[in-house]
Order: structure tokens, then C-alpha cells, then sequence
């Protein structure tokens, strides 16, 4: 982990506010896990005055990392228009980060909206040590317009299943049926291969995929987001209820937790679906 | 831990200072709650650096700490409602004080207590350890026997927590003020009575944030305490006014220090010492650099010596 500088190479539009970053000057990210984070910030003053945790998407040679981010807030909208050039400071690799593939696994990689980055990497890494066909993606949003990076995902060979709450594309509905479907259909086409969930969404989503993977007695891993200062385990803002101790946190004890780790809330009325 | 009583930084400047019963090799401290135990900085700065760190606030029994949302950024601020979570005093003795006694800096251990005996208790076993160099009291916790409001809020009830702690603390003892206060003199005048070595001024003011969409407060516990660069200006205003005062007793600014430049500020008020607080969390190396730019200011100046900018504010406007 080290703290630097680095430059915006490439600040790409995706369209509904999604964007992609590339940085320079990260070499100090290489080797990075998928699941592992970076607290970014731009050099624009004193507000808004915290850096951003961000899931890395992907670390390429020469010292190139992305990001992929929204621009729901002030510091992501900053971000969101910073232009290629443009100086901003990391810290990182933070985190843990999602256990690798493996020859006798099959992970289902569900992610929700904007959670997408570290399972995107999960499955660009499976496929440089050639297991992408050990795993696919189970990827929801809201409409069309929230499902980004199709044709890289594509490109990755891995086999991808898509969710929209309004049926603009895949599957209408939210992730969480189309992960109880495709645990089903594993059941029965791959009962030779161990079954694993790896999740990225919204914390709604994540205890629904939690639920799922209770019921369904299958290995699960959560992503979190949180709230955070600093990345390191110094602030304790990131606290999230734990079983074994009152809480871990976020930043420096995951982000990436086994699901039976967490105090998963239980499924209310309204909440109970998933993005 | 032992460090130099004087230094030299290069070219005749000098930066060490005597605060509170303390020589610091420069006056650039590490707040708590923003610095961990020490050890979370190793490798992203260099510890010997600092003049010293303020370890995380230590109570007598391990604490857990507050439900989420803990935090949450306002502007050109941040406000936290962590709840005082620690790994209580034989937890730091057992853990944290390994690392401490060979990181190359002062350490002044933050305590605090819950009720008036707790606090005491807490201060002497902390005061027996070994290689600590100071003890720091954070007195901004409710005291439930007098509904809720914070221990040194009211000056008589301040300046007998401290008159208190100081009969059995024999190392160098001293107090952050909380700023919620009408009248923040009167404190720093109950803590030089009570026989405090110094003052550290100010922790977080009180305050909440709120999300008019979800028509719901950002902390879990409604309230927290606001810190950051929003906060210097009542920050200085506080020292200066201790300052002025003529105590007697040093004073060590903190509140939303992330330059040379505002440590500085600080030292022309009156602090004779700075804290660096949420910039830490900022760039983990800012103390560091906070250092260095105070020397460039004072040669930029001609300041041979950090000391002559101690209260040397000039009055008129």
C-alpha cells in the first residue's frame, strides 16, 4: 500500500453518468486483487474535503489502473469531469479482495448497478490464468442504461446473464431472481463443479444475495460499500455489524466478506428484492 | 523513544519546543482518533518526523463504539460519531505499546473515562506505563450522573476531574477542551488550577447533518462531532483567547490544520504546539509535510527559532 500521485490518462463517458478513469503513474498497483480499492481525490481544494474509496476495474502494465464510477455526488460528479491530465492522489491497493478462481469452482458473479468493478476484475483475472469458463455474470440495473462495459465483458469470453427492472434488456426483474435461476440451472448442468456467489451492489441486493445463499447452502462473498475517512482502518467509520465481534470494518478487514461473517438484516416487505 | 531535546533543522533554524512538561524535537503532533495506534502510519510516513502522536482514546474496558452511519462529510468538514471504540487500557498495554515504545516519536496516550472514578482509575494505570511520555484527557464524554452533559463542560466539575487525575498521574497531564462551550477560558482556567500541564484546544464542535431526500439525519446517533478545515477559524479564535488570558499554561492548537501555513496561524495565536486531525485521513503523510513547511515559512520569514512565533500575533488588523 502506498500513497502517490497519479495522472488522468483517459476519462471515458459511458453515458447516464457512468464513467471510466484511467490512471497513470499506479505502478504501485500492480498486483492488486480484484475486490482491493483505491481512496481517490482529485486536487480541487478543500471541498468536498474526503477522498473516494473506488473498486479498481482493472491494472494494466506500465503502470495503468481504471476505475469505473457514477456521478451521483459532488466528489464523483468532480471526477466525472476531470480531464485526461489532470492530477489526482491514491491510496492503495486497500483491502482484501475476492478469493481467486479455481479448477473446481464455478462462481456466480452478481453485481448491481455501479457495484460491477470488482467482479469485472474477478473475471478479467480468470480469464489470464484461463478459467473464465469457471464462472459468469449475473449483472441488473434499472434499465439498459445501467448496464455498462457489455462488449469488454464480452470480449473477456465469459458468458454473462443481464437483469433490468423495466425489461429494456435481459431479464425484467432484479438480479437476486436471476441469481436464484442460474443457481438452479447449475444445479443441474454443473454438480461436479462447487458452487460459489461473489456480490458487488447495493447493500439491499447484498443482503438478498446473502439470503439466497443461506437458503441455498452455497459459499458467498460480499462486497460492501461504505462510508469511509481513510481507507486504513483509522477513522472506524466504516463499521459494519459482524457475528463473531460487534463490527468489522469495511476498509480494512474487507471490503470482500464471507457472507456468514455479517449480521445480515432480515428480508422486510419492501426491501426484500434487490436491484 | 528518546529524541534530541533540541534540533536543528538546517541552516541555524530551530523547531524544537518544551509544551506541557514535554520536549518535542518540533511542534508537529498527530491528533487522536485520526493517527490509530501509530503503527497504521508505518510505511506511508516516517514516524521520527513527528514532533509526537496522540494514540486513539483509551477507557478503562474495551469499547465497541457506535452503530453505522459513523461519519459523514459536510463542507470543507466532516462530522463522526465513531463512539470512543477502543481497545481499552490492558488491550493498549498488551498490543498497541509494543509498537509505540520503538516508533521514534513522543507518545501521549488520549484517555477518558466514563464516570469521575473511571476516568482517575484509567489516568493512573495508563500514568504507571512505561515509555509514555504524556497522557492527554479527553473530558468531552457525557457524564451520565449529571444527565448526559459532557465532563468538561462545566469548569467546577472540570477542575475537580482534573485536581484529581493529577494527584495520581505523575507524567506530564493534558486536557482536551471541547469546544461547546460559552466560555472556553474559564475551562483552561479550571484546568491550570487543577494542575494540567497544557491544553489541547479544540475537539470537534457538536453538530448533525440531515438528507432532505430521505428526510432522515446522516449519523445514526443523530449527533457528531465536526471536524476539518470548516473549523479553524472558531479553532484559533479559542487559543487566542486562552492565550490572551495569560494563563500561564501552554496551550496546543488543533482544528483543521492541513498546512505549514496553518500551524503557523496556530503558533501566532498562542498554541505552542499543533495537532494534525482529519488530514491525516486526507494524505497520511500531511504531518510530515506540515513539518517541512513550517520550516520554509520560518526561513522564508527569517525565523531562527519556532518559539519566537508563539503569541506573536500582532493585534491590530
Amino acid at each position: 500500500m502506498r500513497y502517490f500521485d497519479a495522472r488522468i490518462i483517459e476519462n471515458r463517458a459511458l453515458g447516464n453518468g457512468y464513467f471510466v478513469l484511467r490512471l497513470g503513474g499506479c505502478d504501485s498497483l500492480s498486483g492488486s486483487r480484484p475486490g482491493q480499492f483505491i481512496m481517490l481525490r482529485g486536487d480541487w481544494g478543500r471541498d468536498p474535503l474526503l477522498p473516494r474509496p473506488m473498486s479498481l476495474l482493472s491494472v494494466a502494465s506500465e503502470g495503468r489502473a481504471d476505475v469505473l464510477a457514477k456521478g451521483v455526488g459532488r466528489g464523483t460528479q468532480l471526477l466525472e469531469n476531470a480531464q485526461p491530465g489532470a492530477r489526482v492522489s491514491v491510496l492503495g491497493p486497500l483491502g482484501n479482495g475476492f478469493p481467486g478462481p479455481e479448477p473446481e469452482t464455478f462462481d456466480l458473479l452478481a453485481a448491481g448497478g455501479v457495484g460491477l468493478p470488482p467482479l469485472f476484475m474477478q473475471a478479467e483475472s480468470a480469464t489470464k490464468v484461463g478459467l473464465v469458463d469457471r464462472c459468469e455474470m449475473i449483472y441488473g440495473g434499472r434499465t439498459s442504461r445501467d448496464l455498462v462495459l457489455l462488449g469488454e465483458m464480452r470480449a473477456l469470453g465469459l458468458g454473462i446473464h443481464l437483469a433490468t427492472e423495466d425489461g429494456s434488456v435481459g431479464r425484467r426483474g432484479r438480479v437476486t431472481a436471476s441469481l436464484e435461476a442460474r443457481i438452479e440451472q447449475h444445479r443441474v448442468s454443473e454438480r461436479h463443479l462447487k458452487l460459489r456467489i461473489m456480490a458487488c451492489g447495493p447493500k439491499e441486493m447484498l443482503w438478498a444475495v446473502a439470503r439466497i445463499a443461506e437458503a441455498s447452502g452455497i459459499e458467498c462473498y460480499l462486497s460492501l460499500e461504505a462510508h469511509m475517512a481513510c481507507g486504513i482502518g483509522v477513522c472506524l467509520g466504516c463499521a459494519v455489524p459482524a457475528r463473531s465481534w460487534p463490527f468489522r470494518y469495511t476498509c480494512s478487514d474487507g471490503p470482500v466478506f464471507l457472507a456468514t461473517d455479517l449480521v445480515i438484516p432480515a428480508a422486510s416487505g419492501v426491501q426484500g428484492g434487490a436491484t | 523513544m528518546s529524541s534530541p531535546s533540541s534540533f536543528d533543522s538546517g541552516a541555524g533554524l530551530r523547531l524544537a519546543i518544551r509544551c506541557g512538561g514535554i520536549e518535542f524535537t518540533n511542534p508537529v503532533l498527530t491528533a487522536s482518533g485520526t493517527f490509530g495506534y501509530g503503527k497504521e502510519f508505518e510505511g506511508l510516513m516516517s514516524l521520527p518526523s513527528l514532533g509526537g502522536l496522540v494514540t486513539k482514546g483509551i477507557s478503562p474496558k474495551p469499547r465497541f463504539g457506535n452503530p453505522a452511519p459513523r461519519i459523514c462529510e459536510t463542507a470543507a468538514g466532516m462530522l463522526n460519531s465513531i463512539g470512543l471504540e477502543n481497545v481499552g487500557v490492558e488491550g493498549f498495554a498488551a498490543a498497541k505499546l509494543p509498537f509505540l515504545r520503538r516508533c521514534g516519536t513522543k507518545v501521549l496516550v488520549n484517555f477518558f473515562g466514563t464516570t469521575f472514578d473511571e476516568y482517575v482509575a484509567c489516568g493512573e494505570q495508563l500514568g504507571k506505563l512505561d515509555d509514555i511520555d504524556g497522557l492527554e484527557m479527553n473530558v468531552s464524554c457525557p457524564n451520565i450522573k449529571a444527565g448526559g452533559i459532557e465532563f468538561g463542560r462545566d469548569a467546577s466539575v472540570l477542575g475537580d476531574l482534573v485536581r484529581a487525575c493529577r494527584s495520581v498521574i505523575s507524567k506530564p497531564l493534558w486536557v482536551k477542551l471541547t469546544p461547546n462551550t460559552s466560555d472556553i477560558v474559564a475551562l483552561a482556567r479550571a484546568c491550570a488550577e487543577g494542575g494540567a500541564d497544557a491544553v489541547s484546544v479544540i475537539n470537534t464542535i457538536t453538530g448533525m447533518s440531515i438528507d432532505a431526500h430521505t428526510r432522515k439525519p446522516r449519523l445514526a446517533t443523530i449527533f457528531g462531532g465536526l471536524s476539518g478545515p470548516a473549523i479553524k477559524p472558531i479553532a484559533l479564535r479559542m487559543v487566542y483567547q486562552i492565550h490572551r488570558a495569560g494563563l500561564g499554561i501552554p496551550i496546543c492548537g488543533i482544528g483543521g490544520i492541513q498546512t505549514g501555513t496553518d500551524a503557523i496561524e496556530f503558533f501566532l495565536a498562542g498554541a505552542s504546539t499543533v495537532q494534525v486531525g482529519t488530514q491525516n485521513f486526507i494524505d497520511p503523510a500531511s504531518a510530515e509535510r506540515i513539518v517541512r513547511e513550517i520550516g520554509e515559512h520560518c526561513r522564508h520569514h527569517a525565523v531562527s527559532d519556532v518559539r519566537e512565533l508563539v503569541g506573536a500575533l500582532s493585534p491590530d488588523a
